[in-house]
């Protein structure tokens, strides 16, 4: 690899990276403050991706246009979804842990389903902002930038919304502790709520750019999920900053290994990864928990 | 002391054979026998993917049920087992039989090989750790040419459909049969163990890798040989088939509808929601998937013990029997007798402590303490906050280092000894908060730490002997998770007793008790000298709670002893009362 290369791959990595951001942070902010694992992560992010290409397609909105609907559409679905099915599994420890992942686990199936019923099996593509920049050299995607710049934004407002609004310390304050917090006087279930609703919201705006800048189908929701959680593992669970630079971490070795080794060991990487963190640094994801 | 609670020790329970449980036998052996006797193709094919999925769904019981393991990716061993009967059969001379079981072995073989990586995860890395597994499986598959990469392989059909279906058959009840033995044994019972608290099992002698390790490993056969059935089957595999990750949705579905953890769970879920499935969702095939995930949702949230929950509510009988129980407690059995005395005569101390220091940084916890503890004696360490107490007591258990001094017991220098080595050597401990085997019953409790060590019949009387003693065996079919506070903290003394150790540290073990409660535990630890015990030490923070239990006490104040005497004198010892009470002027 000349140097020249060894750049252009840095650079697809990082930007690569800076569409994992948003993934990670939204199942992040879930897992922070509720210790649920969501598996229906992937789902609500390719329902959102899967509605922005109809949507662009059928009703010819801008691309750009979608975000602020999937962004409340996810928040409303996560918002119903949590005290339904979520809720009631809370306040029993270990026991939690694993209803949750279950029942998680269950809703992927619902989500994928009715994302394979609804908009057909194909791997499909937004077409937005095709040109790219040649920066010494070193090409940039239009595209790719704007979604990274766009996660990066959502990201530091999500990052501040948290240290400096009232609702985002709620959010803190129940993660770190749910009898601290009541006792505080906060509803720590209709807090849960809020924190899987905004998840979901920010997964469904992640959708909505990922497709903008690489295909995607019903049957990708797996692969998201897993690859959002080797980010968070890679970055201690829970927490945001270790998150965001390990995403763009992940994004550089996805691009390099992608580079050297082939697109189906890139697939799979994030799978090899996540079995090797979780074995190799057991202690750095349970750092913050 | 022992009295005559029963006729004989070695009197077992006759067998019952319950007269459902030989009908349900009956009818099985008959619809096994008919389907392919008189079934169309399409029963017998019916039939056989019904049985597949049992075979599954009681694989994955006997890791998640028993073990609480739950597994994502299961189908790793399904697929591994089709692809290595097919290789077999393609590229070897091997008969068809070998294949099948060569198959099982392989995926044992993986199974025993990634099991000391995977089961270091636990709770839901495991789960994501597997479905990573199953994942990566896949792949490899997809991108090695020789077994057909994505492409696939057709292998011939060599197998009757019928004949298929018989071995599936068989292995089914191969698989329920190792279910039955784990919900039968004391094996099963240190399963169980693992998934009520791994810690608390390792604490008490459960060897919980090796235990682990065993049930990962079976729990990979069943699948791997249905996974070469599969493939004789179909005639054809290829990954997206042989690693299919729906699979393991369909099975944790069964399972969770017929009963996680259950004998009959598996059975009936996998059975009832296949055949529905086939009756019903042929005109929905679309919606198949989405509904087996609302089922899994569904279960959970309004009935999590399943369809057997469920039976066992309306009166049924399908509850797990707590193992191993004896009709009648044996009588005369008593464990001092056969207990070995290697220490007697010798005239060493039992426990001994000399200079001992440990430092933290610049702190000094512990500050050259030095004590004798001898047979029979019962001595209480005693102290006001931040006195050293638990930093001595955790120094003599091993769980901290020392910075100085020397620790024996019956004259043996354990200083170097670790702290799972001192187990074995005899020295036992509560923890603050008892750390009991939740839904375990109370005689399982108590037998899972009689296990280890002992031969399985000795273990059945020892246990009985220390519930009798402590007055626990009225209480031997609760669950542990029911009882009060008090008596929680006397099966945990009975646990201790169990393991039949020398000496026993007891950590603050009254602490928040009533009055009532304290006296009974009281009783049970002036009890400890003459079941076999040859010292007791105790940390306590409340004086009154163990002023008339302790032969001597030692007092430590900021790291040093202050008085080490029989409690009359130390309580009248002006240091001691000026070190809890403050210099009154």
């Amino acid at each position: 690899m000349s140097a020249m290369t060894a750049i252009q791959v840095l650079v697809n990595g990082l930007l690569l990276g800076g569409t994992y951001v948003l993934i990670a942070q939204s199942l992040n902010l879930i897992f922070g403050v509720m210790k649920v694992v969501n598996l229906a992560h992937g789902g609500f992010v390719v329902i959102a991706g899967l509605f922005t290409f109809w949507a662009v397609n059928r009703l010819g909105i801008e691309p750009l246009a979608a975000l602020p609907i999937v962004f409340v559409g996810g928040a409303v679905l996560g918002g119903v979804l949590e005290p339904l099915i979520i809720e009631p599994l809370m306040g029993k420890g270990r026991q939690s842990e694993l209803l949750s992942l279950i029942v998680t686990f269950g809703l992927n199936y619902v989500l994928t389903q009715i994302a394979l019923f609804s908009f057909g099996t194909d791997y499909v593509s937004v077409p937005f902002l095709q040109m790219t920049f040649n920066v010494g050299g070193v090409i940039v995607s239009a595209a790719l930038l704007l979604t990274a710049v766009f996660a990066g934004i959502t990201t530091l407002l999500l990052y501040f919304g948290l240290k400096y609004t009232f609702i985002g310390k709620s959010l803190l304050a129940a993660s770190q502790s749910t009898i601290g917090a009541q006792s505080c006087g906060i509803d720590v279930g209709r807090v849960r709520a809020v924190a899987f609703a905004l998840g979901v919201a920010l997964a469904a705006v992640a959708g909505a750019l990922l497709i903008m800048v690489q295909p995607m189908s019903a049957s990708s929701s797996d692969n998201l999920t897993i690859l959002a959680f080797v980010v968070i593992a890679l970055g201690g669970l829970g927490s945001y900053r270790g998150a965001t630079v390990a995403a763009f971490l992940l994004g550089v070795v996805q691009a390099a290994v992608g580079y050297l080794l082939g697109g189906n060991v890139e697939s799979v990487l994030p799978f090899v990864l996540l079995i090797a963190i979780m074995v190799l640094w057991p202690r750095g994801i349970q750092r913050s928990t | 002391m022992t009295q005559p609670a029963s006729d004989s020790p070695s009197s077992r329970r006759p067998r019952e054979r319950h007269p459902a449980v030989l009908l349900f036998c009956v009818l099985f052996v008959i619809v096994a026998v008919a389907i392919p006797a008189y079934g169309s193709a399409y029963a017998v094919q019916l039939a056989t993917d019904v049985v597949q999925a049992i075979i599954l769904a009681y694989s994955w019981n006997l890791l998640a049920g028993y073990t609480g393991y739950l597994s994502f990716g299961h189908v790793a061993f399904f697929g591994i087992g089709a692809y290595a009967t097919t290789l077999l059969v393609l590229h070897t001379p091997v008969p068809w039989y070998v294949s099948v079981f060569a198959g099982g072995g392989v995926a044992v073989i993986v199974a025993v090989s990634v099991g000391p990586v995977m089961l270091r995860l636990r709770g839901i890395l495991f789960a994501l750790g597997m479905l990573g597994l199953a994942r990566i499986m896949e792949t490899l598959f997809t991108d090695w040419q020789f077994p057909g990469g994505a492409a696939g392989t057709v292998i011939n059909g060599e197998l009757t459909p019928i004949a298929v279906y018989v071995l599936m058959v068989l292995t089914g009840i191969a698989a329920f049969a190792v279910n039955l033995f784990i919900v039968k044994s004391g094996f099963g019972l240190d399963a169980m163990s693992v998934r009520e608290d791994e810690d608390a099992a390792l604490a008490l002698g459960v060897p919980t890798n090796k235990v682990k390790t065993i049930v990962f490993a079976t729990s990979a056969l069943f699948p791997a040989i249905a996974g070469g059935l599969m493939a004789w089957n179909r005639s054809y595999i290829d990954p997206p088939s042989a690693f299919d990750p729906t699979m393991d949705l369909l099975t944790i579905v069964f399972v969770l509808f017929g009963g996680v953890g259950t004998l009959w769970g598996p059975l009936i879920g996998a059975s009832t929601l296949m055949i529905v499935a086939e009756v019903l969702l042929v005109r929905l095939p679309a919606i198949k998937l989405a509904l087996y995930g609302l089922i899994v949702i569904g279960v959970v949230l309004l009935l999590p013990g399943g369809i057997v929950s469920l039976i066992n509510r309306l009166g049924g009988r399908l509850a797990r029997k707590p193992v191993l129980v004896p009709a009648a407690f044996p009588s005369g059995f008593d464990p001092r007798v056969s207990k070995p005395t290697d220490h007697a005569g010798a005239k060493a101390a039992v426990l001994e402590v000399r200079d001992l220091s440990v430092r933290f940084g610049g702190h000094v916890a512990v500050d050259n303490v030095s004590f004798q503890v001898g047979e029979g004696e019962i001595l209480c360490i005693i102290g006001a906050n931040g006195a050293g107490k638990t930093t001595l007591f955790n120094a003599i258990t091993g769980a901290v280092p020392i910075s100085q001094g020397h620790i024996s017991l019956f004259g043996k220098d354990i200083t170097d000894v670790p702290l799972y080595g001192r187990v074995h050597m005899g020295i036992a401990r509560t923890f603050q908060i008892p750390r009991l085997l939740a839904d375990l019953s109370v005689w399982e409790n108590v037998l899972v730490a009689a296990r280890h060590g002992r031969q399985a019949a000795r273990a059945v009387e020892h246990t009985a002997w220390v519930l009798h003693i402590l007055g626990l065996e009225p209480l031997k079919l609760e669950h542990a998770a029911t009882l009060s506070p008090g008596r929680q903290r006397e099966l945990e003394l009975a646990r201790v007793l169990a393991v039949q150790p020398d000496v026993v540290l007891l950590d603050e073990v009254m602490a928040g008790m009533t009055r009532n409660e304290q006296e009974t535990v009281r009783k049970v630890i002036r009890q400890f000298p003459e079941l076999g015990v040859h010292a007791v030490i105790c940390v306590e923070h409340v004086i009154a709670a163990v002023a008339d239990l302790s032969d001597r006490m030692l007092v430590l104040d900021f790291g040093h002893k202050i008085a080490h005497d029989v409690p009359d004198k130390v309580l009248n010892d002006p240091a001691v009362v000026r070190a809890y009470l403050g210099d009154v002027a």
